[in-house]
């Protein structure tokens, strides 16, 4: 088959959501497919909005038998035949509306009205697909409730993750995610400062450039727990990753309301390792459940430094985790064959 | 809310009343209004109906968009008469908002507005009706020729709701081009009006007493005065019983070819000319029946209409336009296919029959009283201007479309083409 | 600077300019930019459709982008107030294929507003670009006819240069690029036939067609060639194409009314081999110039074996012609880095 793989992209920002356009289009390449990516520049200001989305409605992919559709506001573009793998909403809109510190900007009679207008548009546009499908249950949850959109959810796998192993259990939690708020590795550096073992932690990503990693290293230094710290602040290429994963104790990913399980924790499954994170972690804890694969923690550094010096003190239940991690995969369908499968049908 | 209403105030504006009425149901609704008066510069000065509202003058050009800047909503109460409103579509054209349209044929204001703007004029003219329009529009020789010819074929009303961003009218019967012409949400909603000096519909006249006939308003042709004096003058039982009395502006020469006329006829008539408000309160509340006959049919709905339901009285109407939209239990309608007979033997049953003719008044005072209300008016401002606003983020998109086109020197068809139009489609919440 | 380089994409076709386009961001990151690759999706079947892509293009909206190249139309009607074109070409059915009576545009007076509209945005365009550089000759002089825009010329470099390096000549001339009826290669084999015994002919490339592959390998079978010609017809891959040139005696490049200097010319020049071309081969002309750099003969058989003859006659003249064509080239200064500085400025 011909299939189009259309998402949206900020020049120069290099997130993690291209991986799932990209690894998708891998595997459909060796499962025989014909695959074309289309990435168009995403512009989410209210007052171009809706110029950017009429250029997404002018789109003509009827050279396509198919189209896959993943970050807004992709899921404009006409096809006969159109899927939606829908990540997120512009939730600014949506479900983040009521926040002032993420709507960035007022809630007046205009904004109202874009904000109706966008709500319509998008219902309309997923109207028009034939499945529409989502990342996560929170995501699904969010297309029923303001789109009133029926929605599967479909997981989505890492490529290859026969990369990811278990070698063995070291001393050190990794956070192998980019070095942001969001992310809140602040809070894990802050819960060292309550550790009671002598568990180490390793944060690595990039920075999102906003000066948090060198927040964090001064907070580490302020709160006496550098010597436990490690901080690799740099691209951590697939290969690192895994050798990270294989030796690592355990690994923690707890962002704050995150739309979906994250590629950090089935990576560090697939190593058979299970994660630490926190009860407001969102999708998350769509993977993890509390002492059955993981461990989730009250979003505070004490409650986080329990769960961390648990899982040092208890190598053999954290090892049960791990592999509870790993067969969780399998239980959730995380899988290649299966995506292809619901996309392709 | 923000609401800025653009709107005469002057006492002798009808709409001005209306706006009176409006301002204190969007305060009861919990939003905040300021009325821009749009009179010509030296009519603002007339003193205006009571509003407590903050009022501006539309020519404070500072102050005007000073307030328009932090209001939520423009609404423009447009009627024909472009002494009053040549201030609301100075703005319209500045300051996109809502049109509450008065009047379907705007061709009076258009003339007004086109005096000092022959190719502007020209330009809307040709767009909207086409070359012999454009041409022939300037060259009607005498008003009633020209408001012929314009309810007919050159209303004017495409060019004034193709400036709105939603339009409000208050009748249905020219709704086809105001739907065509506007690219945002329209509605019909009953136009606010209250008559507190109104009485009860006390009977009146017995069988065999004087039946006070009253017309009011600016009076001219349209208004079918002749015909009623014609009718009047045909029945021996009418002229015996019918004072007929014109109150409102009038000018000398129709006042001496009217009374001529019903002099020749033997019709009794008396033209009482413009008069204060009180005045033309306590001249409703003596009428027995109020002709308010209108052709060719210019408004969306009639002020006087109303008022006389309202003041309990029998109302005759024609059958045209806002008037064959009231039910037909409350007012007396004439066709136009046989207008004066009609009238005559309306008038005799209505001097004949005064408990079917108070019953009649009655059931239109009990509708009138719940339709025409300030309340509802407000509250489908309020929906009409969120609708607006979830309406302009694809408008303005639009605009920029099709600006964008035209700045390419594109072809009207190739704007208009499918493959331009029907992806677009998916942003017309108009469903 | 963060660089977007804007070109076309014709879905599931890979086409001219998508290689280029990605060098050219290979060698802005060479010159310490952040460069990506924006590519527009272009229906331009059935021709009523070009308006609406034309819109498209135009109403995207690029955040955090500092500087754009655009390639073609309409991909370089994008809006940026920074925007250098580097024309590969316009929209040739609105132009010169228009007046030859090649074009989609429909008749009538539809076919007449969609190429007026194409003539107003491209006048738009260029007036509002930065800079505009054409990509040969024949385009700058398309650009100037029609729009009246004068454009520097900026011809695309190799994008390897580094692998030809020349070489002790092996005895064959190559004639190398995709195979196919305009390119001519069968004319070459049919002069050999003509020529002296101890010329022998290399033809390498990717043919478009099983029929252009046949036609060549019948000619050979015909002309009872097969000892003197080898057909290695199939897509190259790099170094050993760059072998094939390092070993040659000379290089055949005669391609019908070619627009530019040609990649074959190009790369035989900077090896410093001969070129063998004929006097209708357009931009080819460019580097090949009888006498000085090579042969430029009719474009019969007999004209050329006349000049594949030569080049066996004396070894020593033909390995002057080669460095003179090395010099010719070299003083063209086409490389990378001053192609870079130029879309820059």
């Amino acid at each position: 088959m011909k299939i189009a793989l259309c998402s949206s992209f900020v020049p120069f920002v290099n997130g993690g959501y291209r991986n799932i356009v990209e690894w998708l289009e891998t595997m459909l390449l060796e499962a025989g497919h014909e695959v074309e990516r289309i990435y168009l520049p995403e512009a989410d200001s209210p007052d171009i909005l809706f110029r950017q989305m009429a250029a997404f409605r002018f789109v003509d992919l009827d050279a396509a038998d198919r189209i896959i559709c993943f970050r807004p506001q992709s899921h404009l573009i006409r096809h006969p035949h159109k899927i939606v793998w829908f990540i997120h909403h512009l939730r600014a809109f949506y479900d983040l509306w009521d926040n002032p510190d993420y709507r960035g900007f007022p809630d007046d009679a205009r904004h109202r009205g874009i904000r109706t207008a966008l709500r319509a548009a998008d219902t309309a546009a997923l109207r028009e697909a034939r499945r529409v499908f989502s990342n996560s249950r929170v995501v699904s949850q969010r297309l029923a409730t303001y789109n009133g959109i029926d929605s599967e959810p479909l997981f989505p796998p890492v490529l290859r993750p026969e990369r990811f192993r278990f070698r063995g259990m070291n001393d050190e939690i990794v956070c192998i995610c980019r070095l942001e708020h969001h992310k809140r590795q602040h809070l894990l550096v802050e819960a060292l400062k309550y550790c009671q073992s002598d568990v180490r932690l390793r944060l690595c990503g990039l920075s999102a450039g906003t000066g948090y990693s060198a927040a964090v290293a001064q907070w580490a230094h302020d709160w006496g727990v550098s010597d436990r710290l490690t901080i690799d602040e740099r691209w951590i290429s697939e290969d690192e990753k895994a050798e990270l994963l294989a030796d690592c104790l355990a690994a923690a990913y707890l962002p704050l309301d995150e739309d979906s399980y994250g590629y950090p924790t089935i990576e560090a499954a697939h190593a058979g390792k299970p994660v630490l994170t926190a009860s407001d972690a969102g999708g998350v804890l769509e993977f993890v459940t509390d002492g059955t694969n993981g461990l989730v923690a009250d979003p505070d550094a004490r409650s986080v430094a329990q769960a961390m010096d648990r899982l040092f003190e208890h190598r053999e239940a954290t090892r049960q985790l791990g592999e509870a991690a790993a067969a969780r995969i399998g239980e959730m369908n995380i899988a290649w064959p299966h995506v292809l499968e619901r996309l392709l049908a | 809310m923000k609401f800025i209403l653009f709107s005469p105030l002057a006492t002798q504006s009808a709409i001005g009343r209306v706006t009176s009425l409006i301002a204190p149901a969007l305060t009861d609704l919990g939003h905040e209004i300021t009325v821009v008066r749009t009179e010509q510069p030296r009519l603002l000065a007339e003193p205006p109906h009571p509003c407590t509202a903050r009022v501006i003058p539309w020519t404070d050009e500072a102050a005007v968009r000073q307030a328009s800047g932090e209001a939520d909503a423009l609404i423009y109460q447009i009627g024909n008469n472009y002494d009053f409103h040549c201030g609301g579509l100075h703005w319209l054209a500045l300051l996109p908002g809502i049109v509450c349209l008065h009047d379907f044929v705007v061709a009076h204001l258009f003339a007004g507005w086109a005096d000092t703007r022959q190719t502007e004029a020209q330009h809307a003219l040709r767009s909207w009706y086409g070359e012999s329009v454009a041409r022939d529009f300037f060259a009607a020789r005498d008003h009633r020729e020209f408001v012929e010819s314009a309810s007919r074929d050159h209303p004017m009303t495409e060019w004034i709701c193709s400036m709105a961003q939603g339009v409000i009218s208050h009748s249905h019967w020219g709704m086809p081009r105001v739907a065509q012409s506007c690219g945002g949400p329209v509605r019909v909603v009953p136009l606010p009006y209250d008559a507190p000096a109104a009485r009860e519909a006390v009977a009146q006249a017995g069988e065999r007493g004087v039946i006070q006939v009253l017309t009011v308003g600016h009076a001219n042709a349209n208004k079918r005065i002749e015909s009623v004096i014609r009718a009047i003058g045909a029945s021996e039982a009418l002229r015996d019983r019918v004072h007929y009395r014109l109150c409102g502006r009038i000018e000398p020469h129709y006042a001496l070819e009217l009374a001529r006329l019903a002099r020749s006829l033997g019709v009794q008539l008396t033209i009482s000319g413009e008069m204060e408000s009180i005045a033309l309160q306590r001249a409703m509340n003596a009428a027995d029946v109020i002709c308010c006959l209108r052709w060719p049919s210019l408004e969306a709905a009639s002020a006087t209409a109303i008022e006389g339901l309202l003041y309990g009285k029998a109302v005759v109407v024609t059958d045209t336009g806002f008037y064959s939209e009231l039910p037909d239990d409350c007012v007396r309608k004439i066709s136009m296919s046989d207008e004066v007979p009609e009238l005559r033997i309306a008038l005799e049953q209505l001097a004949a029959g005064p408990s079917s003719r108070h019953a009649m008044a009655l059931r239109g005072q009990q509708w009138a009283a719940t339709t025409f209300t300030a309340a509802n008016y407000a509250r489908q401002i309020v929906e009409t201007s969120v609708l607006v606003q979830a309406a302009r983020p694809a408008l303005a998109m639009t605009n920029a479309l099709t600006a964008y086109m035209e700045q390419w020197g594109a072809a009207p068809d190739l704007i208009r083409a499918t493959d331009i139009v029907a992806p677009l489609e998916l942003f017309d919440l108009r469903g | 600077m963060k660089v977007l380089v804007v070109n076309n994409m014709a879905p599931f076709v890979r086409g001219g300019a998508e290689a280029l386009a990605e060098h050219l961001i290979r060698n802005l990151e060479i010159a310490g930019h952040q460069a990506e690759l924006l590519r527009v999706p272009f229906q331009w079947e059935p021709a009523t459709r070009i308006p609406s892509q034309m819109l498209m293009a135009r109403a995207l909206e690029l955040q955090n982008v500092d500087h754009v190249i655009a390639l073609k139309f309409p991909a370089y009607l994008i809006q940026h107030p920074r925007k250098t074109l580097w024309l590969v070409h316009q929209y040739r059915q609105a132009y010169d294929l228009y007046d030859a009576g090649q074009t989609n545009l429909p008749p009538g007076q539809t076919g007449a507003d969609i190429r007026q509209l194409i003539r107003n945005a491209d006048d738009e365009c260029f007036r509002d670009a930065r800079r505009i550089f054409a990509i040969s000759d024949v385009t700058q002089q398309r650009l100037a006819r029609y729009n009246g825009v004068h454009a520097d010329i900026l011809r695309a470099p190799i994008n390897d240069p580094e692998r030809f390096t020349g070489g002790e000549p092996q005895g064959y001339i190559f004639a190398g690029g995709r195979i196919n009826g305009a390119k001519r290669q069968c004319l070459l084999v049919e002069a050999l036939a003509d020529a002296a015994k101890e010329v022998r002919l290399i033809v390498g490339g990717p043919p478009d067609t099983a029929n252009d592959a046949r036609q060549l390998e019948e000619t050979v079978e015909r002309l009872g060639l097969r000892d003197r010609v080898r057909l290695d017809l199939r897509y190259l891959e790099r170094h050993e194409y760059a072998n094939y040139i390092n070993g040659a005696l000379a290089v055949a490049s005669l391609p019908f009314d070619e627009e530019s200097f040609s990649y074959v010319a190009m790369e035989a020049a900077t090896a410093g081999k001969a070129l063998l071309s004929t006097t209708d081969s357009g931009g080819v002309l460019g580097l090949a110039k009888d006498g000085e750099t090579g042969w430029v003969a009719e474009p019969t058989a007999e004209a050329l074996a006349a000049a594949m003859s030569a080049a066996y006659v004396d070894l020593a003249r033909t390995r002057a012609l080669g460095v003179s064509a090395k010099n010719l080239w070299e003083s063209h200064q086409i490389n990378w880095q001053a192609t870079v500085a130029a879309l820059m400025s």
